[in-house]
């Protein structure tokens, strides 16, 4: 069932990349650079985030006031408040993007478990960040949110009460709750590089920057809505008068939108069950058999009628024994009809592992006297020795 | 190059002819509202703004440039 509806999922991703690929040249479909533009995101939020840093100061009095100071009197303060804003609105899609594309193809099989792993990481906690980084700004909505996440903390047995006076220093609201958030919007952002190590650390050509195409337009959009949608703070927090609306972003505050009909208890387990089956994704298939016993191997085989150029084997093979070359004619698949690079193997750098196979989604690579599942079998022999 | 070819590369031509005209008026823009946000702050962000569009220009200039077949593989 898992396994149909996985399939399924891939041809729909694959027909979505046929699409693309028609309207933009393959080097520069957007799918392709997920994580790059990932990177790119979170490079922008580091930048503008350390603009605000300057001017911010975590106090009850002071935080609404600063952050009214950066847009209203600081030059381009505004500007850069918006781009910090649409920038973490950009990092969650993008991350998200990734994460469904490389779960639709598969691509957290053949030793990739620790990128999947990392990655599920870095997106949780860029969650986290994000829900911290609206209580600094210390509106009503941050007031609300500082209450929901209390009772939240609170319904978790036995630990509940020691978590949420470690992160809000103490019940209610307390003077320590908005240095503690700072320190945990800024400290998991630098958390974030580690993270991004652990991810790279075992990917060959990892892809760690989009094209100037979308790194262009990329900057573009976030600064048009800076410019069209300032970012705005709703009225300051009283603790007198708290709000009873949530303004909500659907991107960062889903989960507290679902207390509305969950308890928090419920809601944590939820949570608690999403993050452990996306960490349990990489090892929810099967092992398959080798079921033809070990033959001679040979090296890796380009197809030529079905490589569409998309360079996914040449970034994942860690020998650098693929390199992409101008096409000299088009595919024979519809997928790779439009390409105008084409996969060649080198023989003399080729070890047959079997990696390009798994990074190939258009099944455009072979080891001649190899199945797929005996390549993966081997892999995961490799891998438990 | 094929007449198809020639027409196409003509086609995306206009196009980032066009785009290089707005990003022109962009800059323009730009400048008339940083000079002018002393006594209208909101003007930064029409400035901000027009920054954007000016960046969303050159990524279609530099994506019609590659289709037209003027850079690239």
């Amino acid at each position: 069932m898992y396994r149909r509806l996985l399939a399924s999922l891939l041809r729909w991703t694959l027909r979505l990349d046929v699409g693309i690929n028609r309207v933009y040249p393959a080097d520069f479909n957007p799918l392709y650079y997920t994580g790059g533009l990932s990177n790119l995101f979170l490079t922008i939020l580091i930048l503008s985030g350390l603009f605000l840093f300057f001017y911010y100061v975590p106090s009850y009095n002071e935080a609404y006031t600063t952050v009214q100071y950066i847009s209203e009197r600081v030059p381009y303060g505004q500007i850069i408040r918006g781009i910090h804003r649409y920038s973490a609105d950009g990092f969650m899609i993008v991350i998200l993007l990734h994460f469904f594309r490389n779960w639709f193809t598969e691509r957290f099989r053949f030793s990739r478990d620790e990128p999947w792993i990392s990655g599920m990481m870095l997106l949780v906690f860029a969650g986290f960040i994000g829900v911290t980084g609206y209580v600094l700004v210390w509106d009503q909505r941050a007031e609300l949110l500082v209450v929901m996440t209390g009772n939240a903390l609170a319904a978790i047995p036995a630990v509940g009460g020691w978590l949420r006076n470690l992160l809000f220093g103490g019940p209610g609201l307390t003077n320590l709750l908005l240095p503690r958030m700072l320190f945990l919007h800024v400290g998991p952002a630098v958390l974030l590089y580690v993270l991004l190590w652990w991810h790279y650390v075992r990917l060959r050509h990892p892809k760690v920057w989009p094209p100037a195409v979308w790194t262009l337009f990329s900057l573009g959009v976030v600064l048009l809505l800076s410019g069209l949608i300032p970012a705005a703070s709703q009225p300051q927090a009283s603790p007198t008068t708290p709000p009873r609306q949530l303004a909500v972003d659907w991107l960062f505050l889903l989960p507290y939108v679902s207390l509305k009909y969950l308890t928090p208890l419920w809601l944590i387990v939820l949570a608690t069950v999403i993050i452990v089956y996306g960490l349990y994704i990489p090892y929810q298939l099967p092992e398959t058999r080798a079921e033809m016993g070990l033959r001679e191997s040979g090296i890796a085989q380009v197809i030529d009628a079905n490589c569409t150029g998309c360079e996914l084997s040449y970034y994942d093979c860690p020998y650098n024994a693929i390199v992409m070359a101008p096409s000299p004619h088009p595919g024979v698949t519809k997928a790779a009809q439009a390409r105008k690079l084409l996969a060649i193997v080198l023989e003399s750098r080729c070890v047959e592992c079997g990696i390009c196979i798994g990074a190939c989604p258009f099944e455009a690579l072979e080891l001649p006297h190899f199945l797929e599942q005996d390549v993966q079998a081997k892999v995961l022999t490799a891998c438990r020795s | 190059m094929t007449g198809v070819d020639n027409d196409r590369a003509a086609a995306y031509g206009m196009w980032i002819a066009i785009l290089s005209l707005v990003s022109l008026v962009c800059v323009i823009g730009i400048a008339w509202a940083e000079l002018t946000s002393t006594g209208h702050p909101a003007h930064r962000l029409l400035g901000g703004g027009l920054i954007g569009v000016v960046l969303l220009a050159y990524s279609f200039i530099l994506l019609f440039l590659r289709k037209g077949g003027f850079t690239g593989v």
